[in-house]
């Protein structure tokens, strides 16, 4: 790196880079604060709050959110335009039907540097286990021959 | 009447207004409007300058020590630790940095301060270990350095 050109170095070092993050059963908090964080630039030790060195941040499978808890029907996110009459609450289920879907467009595809790690481990579904994963499970106790299972 | 002759009343004011004047005004020249021309209003503008400019000296320490610490943070994120925890092992190994150098390392030095990363992980697994292991095990290398202060 020492044998760059200064201005070659400095361009490389104050590049914006794009970043993916898959969304897919993911806490939207958390996926908001990375979001933040790399747009703001707060992850690099260059940072300064008067230079412009964000980085660019695509966010895919929005649709396949996932709020923990009630928070569908329980949170709810509210505005006023300051005209009267005009308050609006929408809980997240409504808010999140009007959120539209796209497909990756090419050239951001070209573009991109880096995937981030998700933050929220997804479990696995029942038929994502293998048989034998399913056999060694260890079983509390066996249901006797005669026993109903509704 | 106490001035009868001409020559009586002719008043001397001070000599050198016109330059107690400019000195004001030579501070004001960078400003906006008339400010920066005429005397009353430059007065006005020049003395609440510098009441900001002293209030300023001030708080520059403190937003250059929150730069530092931003900055610290994030290159300590890179190598996949947190700020708290880099400062608070670095203190118990007594390696007496200030963050303005480890930040001017961060930026400069990567590989030094990689460096104190491993260091700073090193004595918190250490301590890490203290804490929660059976006490049989030897303690580690870096605990053993008494922290100064």
């Amino acid at each position: 790196m020492s044998s760059f050109s200064r201005s070659a170095q400095q361009w490389a070092t104050f590049a914006r880079s794009w970043f993916l993050i898959d969304a897919r059963m993911q806490p939207p908090g958390k996926i908001a604060s990375m979001c933040s964080v790399r747009l703001q630039g707060k992850h690099k030790p260059i940072y300064h709050p008067l230079s412009d060195i964000g980085d660019h941040v695509v966010v895919m499978n929005t649709r396949h959110i996932a709020f923990s808890g009630n928070k569908w029907e329980q949170k709810v996110y509210s505005s006023h335009t300051g005209y009267p009459g005009s308050f609006k609450q929408l809980t997240a289920a409504q808010m999140h039907k009007k959120d539209p879907t796209a497909v990756l467009p090419e050239d951001i595809l070209k573009n991109l540097t880096e995937e981030l790690p998700q933050p929220r481990e997804i479990p696995r579904k029942l038929s994502e286990y293998t048989q034998e994963e399913r056999d060694t499970f260890p079983m509390l106790w066996t249901p006797p021959e005669d026993y109903k299972m509704k | 009447m106490v001035f009868l002759t001409l020559s009586c009343w002719i008043r001397n004011r001070g000599p050198d207004r016109y330059w107690k004047v400019q000195e004001l005004l030579k501070n004001a020249r960078h400003f906006r409007g008339r400010k920066n021309r005429c005397y009353s209003l430059a007065v006005r503008a020049v003395r609440r300058a510098f009441i900001y400019a002293s209030k300023a000296r001030k708080a520059k320490r403190r937003n250059m020590r929150q730069l530092w610490i931003s900055r610290i943070a994030a290159a300590s994120r890179e190598h996949h630790m947190k700020y708290p925890a880099l400062v608070h092992n670095l203190l118990k190994s007594s390696v007496q940095l200030n963050r303005r150098v480890l930040c001017d390392l961060s930026i400069t030095e990567p590989r030094s301060f990689l460096a104190l990363a491993k260091l700073a992980r090193a004595r918190q697994q250490e301590g890490f270990r203290a804490a929660l292991g059976d006490g049989n095990e030897p303690p580690g290398v870096f605990s053993r350095i008494t922290q100064l202060s």
